[in-house]
């Protein structure tokens, strides 16, 4: 006998696993320097990856350092908020 | 001649940093005036520079008093550590030369590293600074603390630049 399947919600789906993203903000105060510092410390990326990010925050204005779970989330801004930089998380929608 | 340093590699893992007298008493006077911003209300501008809030979004009102129920007292906390373990460290200057100097612990050099950003941070905020340099004249009311400002702009970015 021929079991009715329910379509999976695709749509569903894919917003409950969308990542939360964190993002820093350009400030007037913090050094180039000590932004390329801090998410070196932070989340271990490389020099030239935490350059990169630090570049955009500066030219652009803001740049996503990091996405996840919305607890890790939560956690990273902590870390960069008691390191001094302004950041923020959002959920994609 | 090697090149004057104010940090310098110490012994083991440690940093010598090396200050003039009149340097010792403006960081000996940061930690009682970072304390005080800590008590402001929670809309003093200061304040809320070293504590924003997390949530983008300004509906997820709910998401955002838990996240500040949750890691708002650790990350007050983790401030008052520094205050004190800078203090700690300024007592402990010891005149060689011309210079009072300090070795720092890792530990220590992290907590001096966070006094120096957020008395910036505050400071920066109070005297609304921009990415553009400002003159002032000395007869300015804000000359003292743009001074203190630039000053201490110089000392982290040493420091800074001693770590990465």
């Amino acid at each position: 006998m021929p079991v009715e399947v329910q379509e999976p919600a695709i749509e569903e789906l894919t917003v409950t696993d969308k990542p939360w993203i964190v993002i820093v903000w350009n400030d007037p105060v913090n050094l180039m320097s000590y932004v390329v510092f801090v998410l070196q410390k932070l989340f271990g990326y490389s020099r030239k990856k935490a350059t990169r990010l630090m570049r955009q925050v500066h030219e652009e204005g803001k740049a996503i350092v990091s996405d996840g779970p919305v607890e890790k989330c939560e956690a990273d801004v902590a870390r960069l908020h008691a390191h001094g930089l302004w950041a923020t998380m959002e959920h994609p929608s | 001649m090697a090149r004057w340093k104010r940090f310098r590699a110490g012994r083991g893992d440690t940093l010598t940093v090396s200050l003039a007298e009149e340097e010792l008493g403006l960081l000996r006077a940061l930690p009682e005036q970072l304390r005080d911003v800590f008590e402001e209300p929670e809309d003093d501008p200061a304040r809320a520079r070293l504590f924003p809030r997390a949530y983008l979004d300004p509906t997820a009102e709910t998401e955002e008093a838990e996240w500040q129920a949750l890691v708002g007292p650790s990350l007050l906390r983790e401030r008052l550590d520094a205050l004190q373990l800078i203090t700690v460290t300024l007592e402990r200057a010891e005149l060689v030369g011309d210079w009072w100097q300090i070795d720092l612990s890792p530990d220590e050099v992290q907590a001096w590293l966070g006094v120096l950003n957020d008395t910036r941070l505050v400071l920066g905020t109070r005297l609304g600074v921009t990415e553009d340099e400002r003159v002032l004249d000395p007869a300015d009311p804000d000359a003292g603390a743009y001074a203190l400002y630039q000053w201490l702009t110089w000392v982290q970015g040493d420091l800074v630049e001693e770590l990465l």
